[in-house]
């Protein structure tokens, strides 16, 4: 089974608005579909802020695509899991190092206990991530079917 | 043969789980595509990268990174920033500029 296959199975995914949302309101909520099956705890997502303000918004790749994580094994992470999140409005992540605005509209928000799992999860995103016709795709998607049928219509190169 | 056959490079990100998979990753496309043998890829979190790094002869990290690595090279390690740590591409380049890379 793909990533998003995975992610349509196990409900663990969102759609938001996400007009004047802050990067910290919008991690909590990428985490709510992991939390609500027990993926992770409630408050787990706040390990996750405190990674990014330490590092700075290094999660946020090319193509609006973020993916807030913590390390393997962190305190309330109960399952290897990914919360896929769509926003109608771009997430402000302030700037990188290089004054450049960091911004995201795509969530794939990581938990992980199983490390094989978790090499898998990273694998397909890596392919994911690079897949611009995808991506955008995904970001106008605003169902389960539609994520699903943009994995169909766009699929990654297998390596 | 290549330059970079029996090499060790080592790939960093904050908490060594994410980002440095996904290096380690598109570094392996980049040796096989290259037919490059290295001795040792692997990932770990910055923390312990600042003091694993003199061991290799190739360091990558994401570019928030850099400050963190200052001055933690041993004489022979090359340190390498990248600005998308998913590109195969920004890595080849990267090395090539290096001159490890034909």
């Amino acid at each position: 089974m793909s990533v998003l296959q995975d992610i349509v199975e196990k409900k663990h995914y969102s759609f938001i608005d996400g007009e004047g949302v802050t990067w910290q309101e919008a991690v909590r909520l990428s985490a709510l579909p992991l939390v609500a099956d027990g993926s992770v705890s409630e408050d787990y997502y706040k390990q996750i802020i405190a990674c990014i303000e330490k590092y700075g918004p290094y999660v946020v790749f090319d193509h609006n695509v973020a993916m807030p994580h913590t390390t393997e094994n962190a305190k309330g992470a109960f399952k290897t899991g990914v919360g896929f999140m769509v926003c109608e409005h771009m997430i402000d992540f302030g700037e990188d190092e290089d004054g450049e605005k960091k911004e995201a509209n795509l969530f794939f928000t990581l938990s992980s206990t199983n490390p094989d799992e978790h090499m898998n999860n990273i694998g397909q995103l890596s392919q994911i991530f690079m897949n611009d016709d995808l991506l955008d795709a995904l970001a106008a998607a605003r169902t389960p079917e539609a994520i699903l049928k943009a994995e169909a219509d766009f699929p990654c190169e297998e390596d | 043969m290549s330059k970079l056959d029996g090499k060790r490079i080592l790939a960093c990100c904050a908490n060594g789980a994410g980002s440095s998979l996904m290096m380690e990753n598109a570094i392996k496309k980049v040796m096989t595509r290259n037919g490059v043998k290295l001795a040792e890829l692997r990932h770990c979190p910055v923390s312990e990268g600042k003091s694993a790094a003199r061991n290799y002869d190739v360091v990558m990290f994401a570019k928030p990174f850099a400050k963190t690595f200052e001055g933690t090279d041993g004489a022979n390690t090359v340190l390498i920033p990248l600005k998308n740590v998913m590109s195969d591409k920004e890595i080849e380049t990267a090395l090539k500029e290096q001159g490890l890379l034909d």
